[in-house]
C-alpha cells in the first residue's frame, strides 16, 4: 500500500516532465526585430499603421483586430511573467506602464531587455493623433500616421455635420462591462480627457447627452440610479449585452426595466472598441452613434 | 514505537525527499524555456563561480529560473509544516496556516500598499510590498493573540485562539474588500492577482529572505514535535505529562508566523497546500508529529514545485497563477487517498 503510494507519486512526477516537452517555441530569426507589446492601444494602432511585421507577442487583452488573435500571447497585462515573455526572445518590450506585477518588470530591467514607452497619450482626439504620429515615426510608417491623421479629421468632420442635422438630444446612458449582482458599471466621465471621457465625448459629438453624470470611467451604480436618470438610450458595450444574449433579457434588469430605454426598446449593443476610448477609426463611430441614438423608435 | 514502523518511516521519508528532487529537477528545467541539461550545467557552474552567465538563456536560467525553481520548494515546505503545526495545535483538521489572522493580514497589507501606496508615498522601492504585506501578516498575528488572552484568567485557550483568528480573518478579508472595490481597475486586478500568488517574482535576495525564515522554522518545528505529540491527548492531558503548553503555543505560533508571514510577502496568497499536505501524511502514516513534521516539508515542496510546473507550462508562454493551480493538483490525490483508507483525525 505504502509502496504503492510511493511508486504513484514517482510515476506522477516523471509523467510532467515528459508531457510538457511538446509546443516549444524557439525563436530562429534572431537579428531582425522581434518587439512583445503589452498594451491593447498600442497594438491596435500598430495594426493600423501596418508595422505588425514584427510583432512576436502581445497581451490577453489585446484583441483588436482579429487578425491579431494570431499572434502569440504572453498572459494578462498585470500577471506577466518574465520568463514567458523572454522565451519568445524579443528584441524589445514595448508596455504603456499598465504591466505588472512590479517585480516583473524588475527582473526584465535587470536583464537589460530594452523597454519602450511612448510619450503621447491617447486621451483625447489631439492626444491620439500625437501618438499615431509618435508611433509612426517609431515604425518607419510616417506617411501612414499622416494618412490616418487626416482620415480621422475628415471623419469626424462629417459626423459633426450629421449629428447637426438632428434637432433632439437624447439622453443616453453607457453600461459597460455588464452587471456583477445589481451592480453596473457606468461609463459617466466627463468629456474631454482621460478615463471614459472618451465615451462621454462621442456622445456628445453624436448629439446626445450623458444621462448619469459622475467622474471616472466605470463608476458603480446601483439600480436605482439608473431608473432615476431614466435615460431615453442606452448603450451596452458587448462583453455585458452577450452575456444577456437579447434585448428581451437586457429590458428586464433590474433599475434598466423602469428606464424609458427600456420601454421603447432603446437598448443597443456596441463594441468597445466604438465607444469607450478614442482611436482611428472614432469619426466613423461617432457617426454611426449620430444615427443610432436618433433612429426613429423600432 | 516498534522497528518495522521506524522502518516504514524513514522508508517514506526518503521515498518522499527522492520524490521532490525528482520534482525540483524538472521544475528547473521546464517552463516557458526548456534548458538543455548542458545549459543548466553551464549556467550553474557560471552562478557558482560568481561569473556572468555567457547567453541570455544562461542569465534567464540563473536569475529567474534557479531562484524561483528553490523559492517553490522553500515556500512549499513552509506552507506544508506550517499547516503541520497548526492542525496539531489546535487539534483540529480545517486548520490551515493562514488561520491565526496572517495570511489574511498579509493580503490587507499588499491592498494597502496596493490602493493606498501612491496616495501615501510608500510605494518607493522594490521591497515595499513585501514589507507592506509582512507587517500586516505580523500585525494580524499579533492582534489575533492579544485579544484572545485578554480573557480574565490572562491565559489564552486554544479554542479562544481560534474563533479570534476566524473573526480576525473575517474583518481582513472585508478590509481586503473594501479596498478593491474603491480601487481603480489596475490596482483591483494587482489585490485579485495577488491574493492567487505567483512564483514569478523570485530572485536570489528573496529567496535568502524565506531560505532563512524557513529552514529556521522547520529545524525549531521539529524540536517541538514531541511536545505536540503529548497535546494531541488534550491540554490538560498535556500539561500533566509535564508539558509547558502555554510555552509551547507561544513558540509554535511565533515559528509559524515567522515562516508564513515571510514566504507570503513574496510569494502572495496560496491557499490549501497548508491544509493538505499533512492529511496526506496522515493518511499515509498516522499522525507522529516527528513524522508530520519532516515529511510535510518534503511533501509541501513537492506539491508546489509540481503546481508552479503546471501553472507555467499549461499555457505557455503565458502563466496561471499557482494558487489556481495548488488545488488541481492537490485535491485528486487528496480524495483518492481519503476513499481508499479509513482515516479519523
Amino acid at each position: 500500500m505504502k509502496l504503492k503510494t510511493l511508486a504513484l507519486i514517482l510515476v506522477a512526477a516523471a509523467a510532467l516532465p515528459s508531457c510538457s516537452r511538446f509546443g516549444k517555441t524557439k525563436g530562429e530569426t534572431a537579428g531582425a526585430d522581434r518587439m512583445v507589446v503589452i498594451s491593447q492601444q498600442y497594438n491596435e494602432l500598430i495594426y493600423a499603421l501596418g508595422a505588425q511585421a514584427h510583432l512576436v507577442g502581445v497581451d490577453y487583452s489585446s484583441t483588436y483586430p482579429p487578425e491579431i488573435k494570431s499572434v502569440t500571447t504572453v498572459g494578462y497585462h498585470r500577471a506577466l511573467s518574465a520568463e514567458g515573455i523572454l522565451s519568445l526572445k524579443p528584441t524589445i518590450v514595448i508596455h504603456d506602464n499598465n504591466i505588472g506585477p512590479e517585480q516583473v518588470v524588475r527582473q526584465l530591467a535587470d536583464l537589460n531587455i530594452p523597454m519602450k514607452t511612448f510619450d503621447a497619450k491617447d486621451d483625447s482626439i489631439d492626444g491620439l493623433k500625437a501618438l499615431l504620429r509618435e508611433m509612426g515615426a517609431y515604425f518607419h510608417k510616417e506617411q501612414r500616421a499622416e494618412e490616418l491623421c487626416a482620415t480621422l479629421d475628415r471623419d469626424l468632420a462629417a459626423a459633426l455635420e450629421r449629428a447637426k442635422t438632428y434637432t433632439t438630444r437624447p439622453r443616453v446612458a453607457v453600461i459597460h462591462y455588464g452587471r456583477a449582482s445589481n451592480v453596473y458599471l457606468v461609463v459617466a466621465g466627463k468629456g474631454g480627457s482621460g478615463d471614459g471621457g472618451a465615451a462621454s465625448q462621442m456622445i456628445e459629438w453624436a448629439g446626445g447627452e450623458q444621462a448619469i453624470q459622475g467622474k471616472g470611467m466605470e463608476r458603480l451604480a446601483s439600480p436605482e440610479i439608473i431608473a432615476q436618470a431614466n435615460p431615453d438610450i442606452i448603450l451596452m458595450t458587448e462583453f455585458g449585452f452577450d452575456r444577456l444574449g437579447s434585448l428581451e433579457q437586457a429590458k428586464t434588469l433590474p433599475g434598466v426595466a423602469q428606464t424609458n430605454a427600456a420601454r421603447n426598446g432603446r437598448i443597443y449593443r456596441v463594441s468597445e472598441h466604438q465607444l469607450t476610448y478614442f482611436n482611428p477609426e472614432t469619426g466613423k463611430s461617432v457617426e454611426q452613434l449620430a444615427d443610432l441614438i436618433h433612429q426613429s423608435q423600432p | 514505537m516498534s522497528a518495522p514502523r521506524d522502518r516504514a518511516r524513514a522508508l517514506i521519508l526518503l521515498g518522499l525527499f527522492a520524490a521532490m528532487v525528482l520534482v525540483a529537477v524538472a521544475s528547473i528545467r521546464f517552463g516557458a524555456i526548456d534548458f538543455s541539461l548542458r545549459q543548466m550545467f553551464s549556467a550553474t557552474l557560471a552562478l557558482v563561480t560568481g561569473r556572468e552567465p555567457a547567453t541570455l538563456d544562461g542569465r534567464i536560467f540563473a536569475e529567474l529560473r534557479l531562484p524561483r525553481a528553490v523559492m517553490c520548494l522553500l515556500v512549499g515546505a513552509c506552507l506544508g509544516v506550517g499547516g503541520t503545526l497548526m492542525q496539531a495545535l489546535f487539534r483540529n483538521p480545517i486548520v490551515e496556516p493562514g488561520l491565526v489572522g496572517t495570511s489574511s493580514g498579509a493580503a490587507l497589507g499588499s491592498a494597502l500598499y496596493f490602493v493606498l501606496g501612491s496616495v501615501l508615498k510608500f510605494n518607493a522601492g522594490p521591497w515595499a510590498l513585501p514589507v507592506a504585506a509582512c507587517i500586516g501578516g505580523i500585525a494580524a498575528t499579533y492582534v489575533v493573540f492579544a485579544l484572545s488572552r485578554a480573557g480574565e484568567t490572562g491565559r489564552s485557550s486554544i479554542v479562544m485562539l481560534l474563533l479570534t483568528g476566524l473573526a480576525i480573518n473575517a474583518l481582513c478579508l472585508s478590509g481586503v474588500g473594501f479596498l478593491s472595490y474603491i480601487a481603480r481597475d489596475p490596482q483591483a486586478r494587482s489585490i485579485i492577482f495577488w491574493n492567487l500568488g505567483t512564483m514569478s517574482g523570485a530572485d536570489w535576495k528573496s529567496v535568502t529572505i524565506v531560505g532563512v525564515a524557513t529552514l529556521g522554522g522547520v529545524a525549531l518545528s521539529l524540536r517541538y514535535a514531541k511536545p505536540l505529540n503529548a497535546l494531541m491527548l488534550g491540554e490538560e492531558e498535556a500539561l500533566y505529562l509535564g508539558v509547558n503548553v502555554a510555552r509551547l503555543k507561544w513558540a509554535v505560533l511565533t515559528i509559524n508566523v515567522a515562516m508564513v508571514a515571510v514566504a507570503t510577502a513574496f510569494t502572495g496568497v496560496i491557499g490549501f497546500v497548508g491544509l493538505i499536505v499533512p492529511h496526506i501524511l496522515r493518511i499515509i502514516h498516522g499522525a507522529d508529529n516527528r513524522y508530520l513534521i519532516a515529511g510535510s516539508a518534503l511533501l509541501g515542496a513537492t506539491l508546489l514545485s509540481v503546481a508552479d510546473l503546471i501553472a507555467r507550462v499549461s499555457l505557455r508562454p503565458a502563466e496561471l497563477p499557482i494558487g489556481i493551480v495548488t488545488s488541481i493538483v492537490g485535491v485528486p490525490v487528496f480524495l483518492w487517498l481519503l476513499r481508499k483508507r479509513q482515516y479519523v483525525f
